[in-house]
């Protein structure tokens, strides 16, 4: 084996450790942290910057073109897909009031959701939190 | 086998100790909850355990056979979560939240928005 395809294939080890390290990293907060929306941002190193090392790091490992091709179009579903779950579990999280109020320090969506299609202010039945 | 490539299955191996330990905690997130969104939430990052789980496998073994279940997963492993964030956490509303035959706000709530 020459040594270019030597260095590919460790360099394409470190990346999977490396992404393989973010995913125990985004699991450690998703186990640590307090609310569905702090989760959320814990979740999201798994399935982008950990996924992207991974996949990258298979890359350099198998080299044809194929499977570069099907390495590429798994990246790009996930990066697809991934944010609208989590958009929609963070919209219904606010919306069911799994919001931590205590982390916030502004809340202009609850503003703007209380304030009626008039411009009314109707604030009596803004989210008071869980 | 020459020193490189012990380097190679030993880091390899860390790799895929580190996101079997990873997935483990993301199960004890997904039965602890305590909500259903919690647990939409981590089974998506399961399913990103997954594809990297099947990545290392791939890399360590050098072939591409799985590959079609990484894609398959990355393609359709949202909808679970989608689903249960649509239809399921809507269940366990906070109680002092306003009666759906209020006046309506800005955007609709969760049961019949975005259609």
């Amino acid at each position: 084996m020459s040594g270019w395809a030597q260095a590919a294939d460790t360099a394409g080890a470190v990346l999977l450790l490396l992404g393989a390290a973010v995913s125990l990293l985004g699991a450690i907060g998703m186990l640590r942290l307090p609310d569905v929306l702090s989760r959320g941002h814990a979740a999201t190193n798994p399935q982008s910057l950990g996924m992207l090392l991974v996949l990258a790091g298979v890359a350099l490992r198998l080299r044809s073109g194929i499977d570069l091709g099907t390495l590429g179009l798994i990246g790009f579903f996930q990066l697809l897909t991934g944010p609208v779950a989590a958009h929609l579990v963070a919209r219904v999280a606010y919306r069911t009031g799994h919001v931590g109020r205590e982390g916030l320090l502004f809340d202009e969506l609850d503003e703007q959701l209380s304030r009626g299609p008039d411009g009314t202010d109707t604030a009596a039945r803004g989210d008071a939190g869980p | 086998m020459s020193g490189a490539e012990v380097v190679d299955r030993v880091l390899l191996t860390t790799a895929g100790v580190m996101i079997l330990v990873a997935g483990a905690l993301v199960l004890i997130r997904v039965a602890r909850g305590p909500s259903m969104l919690d647990r939409a939430m981590a089974l998506d990052v399961c399913a990103a355990l997954m594809i990297a789980g099947i990545g290392v496998r791939s890399a360590f073994t050098r072939d591409a056979y799985y590959f079609p279940v990484m894609l398959v997963v990355a393609f359709l492993g949202f909808t679970g979560s989608v689903g249960i964030a649509r239809f399921i956490a809507v269940r366990d509303r906070a109680p002092d939240l306003p009666d759906p035959d209020g006046p309506p706000r800005a955007g609709a709530g969760p049961g019949e928005a975005g259609r």
